[in-house]
């Protein structure tokens, strides 16, 4: 696989373009290639893909396009161009698997089937704001949960009762953070779990500063390094991902497409979904990937169902597990906030789309979140058990489509739910939700029970 | 605005370039928007109808989801070339002066889609916006502010560490004595209402639709 410094190279060496002629041109190739590979919504009915030559054409029109565009560099306002032969090399090279944490909790994190049939890797939690007073009790919560791979870190606006503004605050902040979670984890027993560094800022200082094999991030932990929308790189990503790749931490990416936005609607969406993982494996060695597609009304929590979405999502992650070494993870993300029905709705659905897409499961979290209102250890839990159900009853593609239709028509009018603070509807010291919260659960359980998810009660 | 009194050939001309507009026919708009100058017709209604209607329908097409960001964009600068053809027959001093928006992702922050967005819309709407970008110092922000006599100040934050920067913005102005010179509208991923009255600013928009009624409202 070309080398990091062969890119860094490429971000100063390359042709000059301005942002506005990136983003325009960005769009103007990306619908050229929707229409030369005819990638088309089917239309209503539609959740999981099942057309197998149309995953094709759309990992196809994905190679074509990043050959095409190449990747932008927002410091240097640079294209960095990638031959054909440098995106394949890294779409067979990159690995089908990630060793992660250590000891009795080290684990392998992997590349799955598309309706394949192994349980699912899973990270339960994080990447949402919570303030310092709940930090390791938090993590302990959600290290708790036994199906728990890694765990990722979380983002604050204070630390030792300090406003975190500026560089040095934020290092500082970046290394409170990694530690507040080492000692969740050893809190929950599981000293060794791997956990994924969310970072506090972009900054290569803020990136870099939480690594310290003792008390920071381990050579088996992670951490999050991701391109922006629009295939666009930073300098400062780039010298973390050189850093870390010595180091030996393993590298996590958040490639899903932004339906709406300069990709167009779903089906350029798809197209840059495909593409985005592939250039932050190259970009940056990101071997672990949330892919997929999402819309800028959903994660604006605007509107809960968007036509052609789970289908959008659902042809990335075919088109990358059939014809790529890319290990997906499907974010779970309810615009309905944690302590209602809606969320746990929302969260089945999208962990219904996740087995048999071939992705694991990582965080759900509030789409417009906001401090202490993002999750709680039963959206984790909840994902983990739908997901389990689907396999274990020997859901097919058909079968996860039909579930999705009822969940829509469910769903259907349905406005997002603000929800609650973690503390309003869940009980951190006893791992289990509310009362009020514990009977939505139900009450969400017997509803999927009835659609035909036969859950245990 | 109401066109009814207009002869039936200047409402033809009228609506021909709204649809053109909203269709993003660039030949189209330009060729109706010079036809208009060349036979002497009041431009202002082809600005204050056709273009401010347009905008209007352009934004809920946005919001419906029939349109996306680069739509926009194209929308935004067809509607300021239009603008330009329509304005030459207008004194420059009898131009209506649209409402400055100057927008910014703060510092420290690299993120652009929701800042794009917003201003997209926000220029869609009928303000002249600047945008400066992504990961702009606070001072950087108010020296350009300064410069444009803006209007607004626009300021997006997507991480909860940097949104401590849309704070300084405005502690700065008061320290300079030039807070009432601006209105501040604030927003982004993890800021909230709430914050938004904390610090003091003037307003708050959740996403891009909201931010523009937002806008029209503080600005009126």
């Amino acid at each position: 696989m070309i080398t990091l410094y062969e890119i860094a190279e490429r971000t100063q060496t390359g042709e000059k373009v301005e942002e506005k002629k990136w983003d325009m041109d960005f769009f103007k190739t990306i619908s050229e290639l929707v229409k030369k590979y005819d990638i088309k919504y089917p239309g209503e009915g539609c959740y999981i893909n099942m057309d197998d030559d149309l995953a094709e054409r759309a990992f196809q029109a994905g190679i074509e396009f990043l050959e095409r565009m190449g990747i932008y560099c927002i410091t240097t306002r640079r294209r960095v161009r990638l031959s054909r032969e440098e995106i394949l090399t890294a779409v067979h090279e990159a690995p089908t698997e990630v060793l992660m944490g250590e000891g009795r909790d080290r684990r392998i994190w992997k590349q799955r089937k598309v309706n394949g049939n192994e349980k699912l890797n899973i990270c339960p939690g994080h990447h949402t704001p919570f303030t310092e007073d709940l930090a390791n009790l938090v993590v302990s919560n959600f290290a708790q949960i036994p199906r728990t791979d890694f765990i990722e870190g979380f983002n604050f606006a204070s630390v030792d009762g300090r406003e975190i503004m500026g560089p040095p605050m934020e290092v500082y902040a970046s290394r409170r953070q990694v530690g507040w979670m080492r000692e969740g984890v050893r809190k929950a027993g599981r000293p060794g779990l791997a956990i994924v560094y969310y970072p506090i800022n972009t900054r290569a200082e803020d990136l870099i500063g939480a690594m310290d094999p003792d008390h920071g991030l381990r050579r088996t932990d992670g951490i999050l390094l991701t391109l922006l929308p629009d295939l666009k790189m930073e300098q400062d990503m780039l010298s973390a991902a050189i850093v870390y790749e010595e180091y030996g931490s393993f590298k996590l990416s958040g490639s899903f497409a932004i339906a709406g936005g300069f990709c167009g609607g779903i089906e350029g969406a798809i197209i840059e979904g495909i593409a985005k993982p592939i250039a932050c494996m190259i970009a940056y060695r990101d071997f672990i990937h949330y892919t997929g597609v999402e819309h800028v009304h959903m994660l604006n929590g605007r509107q809960i169902l968007i036509p052609g979405l789970n289908w959008a999502r659902s042809v990335v992650n075919q088109a990358l597990n059939r014809y790529s070494h890319t290990i997906c993870m499907r974010w779970v993300i309810p615009t309905s906030g944690p302590g209602t029905n809606l969320c746990l709705l929302e969260g089945a659905m999208q962990a219904i789309e996740a087995p048999i897409n071939g992705m694991n499961l990582y965080a759900p979290r509030q789409a417009r979140t906001t401090t202490n209102r993002g999750q709680t250890p039963l959206e984790a839990e909840w994902m983990i058990e739908v997901s389990d159900a689907v396999i274990e009853q020997g859901f097919d593609r058909q079968g996860a489509n039909e579930l999705l239709e009822k969940l829509t028509r469910r769903l259907e009018g349905e406005k997002p739910l603000e929800g609650y603070t973690i503390t309003e509807c869940y009980d951190l010291i006893h791992h289990r939700p509310l009362p009020e919260y514990q009977e939505a659960y139900i009450s969400v359980k017997k509803e999927l029970t009835d659609m035909g998810l036969k859950l245990n009660f | 605005m109401d066109i009814s009194k207009q002869t039936s050939e200047q409402r033809d001309l009228l609506e021909t370039l709204k649809s053109a507009i909203i269709a993003m026919d660039d030949e189209k708009a330009k060729k109706i928007a010079q036809t208009i100058v060349d036979k002497g017709f009041d431009p202002e209604p082809a600005i204050k109808y056709s273009i401010a209607e347009g905008a209007v329908e352009i934004g809920v097409k946005f919001d419906k989801g029939e349109i996306f960001l680069p739509h926009l964009v194209m929308a935004g600068d067809l509607m300021d070339e239009v603008a330009k053809i329509l304005e030459k027959n207008i004194d420059a001093e009898k131009v209506e002066k649209k409402k400055v928006i100057l927008i910014a992702t703060v510092q420290g922050d690299m993120h652009s889609v929701g800042k794009n967005l917003v201003s997209t819309m926000l220029k869609s709407g009928g303000f002249d916006v600047y945008d400066m970008g992504v990961d702009v110092p606070s001072a950087t922000i108010i020296e350009k502010a300064k410069d444009l006599s803006a209007d607004m100040i626009a300021l997006s934050s997507l991480l909860t560490t940097t949104m401590p920067y849309q704070k300084e913005v405005i502690e700065d102005l008061e320290a300079m004595g030039i807070r009432d010179r601006f209105k501040v509208m604030i927003g982004g991923g993890p800021v909230t209402n709430d914050y938004a009255m904390e610090i003091g600013a003037d307003a708050y928009g959740k996403d891009a639709v909201e931010a523009l009624e937002v806008a029209k409202r503080v600005l009126a």
